[in-house]
């Protein structure tokens, strides 16, 4: 249901999912534009690294390979960008320098898994003392390709946890959540007010968390 | 309960911020992690930003062609200001300390008993003896962009080049079964005369036709100073 806001803006939900981007400014600068790609690791780089397809010929392979596989494994983990970015990056400051190319691709990727894994947990030991979410077994760098935006591991268990929801519980956090709008987008997307849009959205993520199987 | 800190947490990963560490109870657990696990859901949210791809890759281009010698010094650095400068740089710099010494020992057995031939050390793979000094190689005219020269201080031999402006320095030893290399000059790699493998100019391997691919080639310090290039080795016969 779509209504005017008090801003005389439109509200639809669709309105809302790039929210973040506006949300004064605080999602920082928008991707980069397509020059950078002359500068991504290895792409003037010579192609004659003909070392078994197993192996990654140099550690800028080894890099290309997976930083997106182990950011998209932090994100799921933290929930946003900037602890996402430095567990990234610390994952790979730690394990390149002793890292062997020598090793197989399998072994590498182990290896990158067993640093994020120790990564992650002395990120929730530092800033919260409780290991809020882990690496398990189950998480490895190798289930989605690398160009899939969340894994489906993620998106399937955020809508397993919605549609176990009352109706009013789901809309309010796919709105604030999943779809970013602010609370007062929310507020007006759904018609209720500004105030107990919030009390709406405490509620339902509370009993989200109530839920058996909400472990991360 | 901290029914604050909790909320607050979950507004800033709502705002895409870096969420505020607070004193957290068991009892908010469930609550953090439902609202990550929904964050973590967003379209296109688990791509890493071009610009944040490109930057860590120059740091680490940086810190394992030893930029930074020092390496502990400041290892998880952004170019990006960040919200909360100060306190990232503090736990990151002893958070990568305890993660490198708790990961480090394992992955030098797991990736270097079984898959290279040499084994040994599997830490940094710049070669700083425990007894050093700076001796000369080649003149900096000797040593112009693009060009190579070997050389032989008697305890290390190796290849410098100069590439883009930057010194760098290579043992000349192949890691298979320590042949010395040969200079290919046109090719601009470094031959092994027993079993064909070659590398690149920076160690890195080029081809090999073994069953388990060698190391690439130990770094060595490099400086230029006074019109000199000098290596960091051990002393001895000249």
């Amino acid at each position: 249901m779509a209504r005017a806001t008090g801003h005389g803006r439109a509200s639809f939900v669709s309105a809302c999912t790039r929210a973040g981007d506006r949300d004064g400014g605080r999602i920082l600068e928008d991707r980069v534009p397509d020059e950078r790609v002359a500068d991504e690791p290895g792409a003037g780089a010579p192609l004659l690294r003909v070392v078994s397809d197993e192996f990654y010929p140099d550690w800028e392979a080894v890099y290309r390979d997976n930083v997106a596989r182990v950011y998209r494994l932090m994100f799921a983990k933290v929930g946003n960008r900037p602890d996402a970015e430095d567990l990234t990056a610390e994952v790979f400051t730690t394990a390149l320098r002793p890292l062997r190319v020598s090793a197989s691709a399998a072994e590498v990727r182990a290896y990158l898994l067993a640093t994020a894994r120790t990564v992650l947990a002395g990120h929730w030991r530092r800033t919260l003392g409780w290991e809020v979410t882990t690496l398990t077994d189950e998480d490895n760098l190798e289930a989605a390709p690398a160009d899939t935006p969340t894994s489906a591991d993620t998106a399937g268990r955020a809508a397993a946890m919605l549609a176990q929801l009352p109706d009013s519980y789901r809309r309010i956090l796919e709105l604030r959540f999943l779809e970013s709008c602010s609370v007062r987008e929310a507020a007006a997307a759904m018609g209720i007010s500004l105030t107990y849009a919030k009390v709406l959205q405490h509620r339902a993520l509370r009993a989200a968390a109530a839920l058996p199987e909400v472990s991360g | 309960m901290s029914p604050w800190g909790a909320r607050r947490f979950v507004a800033d990963l709502l705002r895409g911020r870096r969420p505020r560490s607070f004193r957290a109870q068991d009892a908010d657990l469930d609550e953090l992690r439902a609202a990550i696990t929904l964050r973590a859901a967003q379209p296109g949210s688990g791509v890493p930003r071009e610009e944040f791809v490109a930057d860590l890759h120059q740091r680490l281009a940086d810190q394992l062609t030893g930029k930074h010698p020092t390496e502990d010094a400041e290892p998880v650095r952004s170019a990006r200001p960040m919200v909360d400068t100060t306190r990232r740089r503090l736990v990151a710099a002893s958070s990568l300390a305890a993660a490198a010494a708790a990961v480090g020992a394992v992955a030098d057995h797991a990736l270097t008993t079984r898959t290279s031939p040499t084994g040994g050390e599997a830490g940094p793979q710049t070669l700083v003896p425990n007894t050093g000094q700076w001796r000369t190689v080649a003149t900096s005219a000797d040593l112009t962009e693009g060009g190579v020269q070997s050389f032989d201080l008697g305890t290390v031999v190796g290849f410098v080049s100069r590439t883009g402006g930057a010194l760098r320095a290579v043992s000349g030893v192949c890691t298979h079964l320590g042949c010395r290399l040969a200079l290919d000059a046109p090719g601009r790699q470094l031959n092994c005369p027993c079993h064909t493998t070659s590398f690149a100019l920076d160690g890195e391997l080029l081809r090999h036709q073994l069953r388990v691919a060698p190391p690439a080639l130990p770094q060595l310090e490099v400086r230029e100073t006074n019109g000199s290039v000098q290596i960091y080795a051990p002393p001895g016969p000249a």
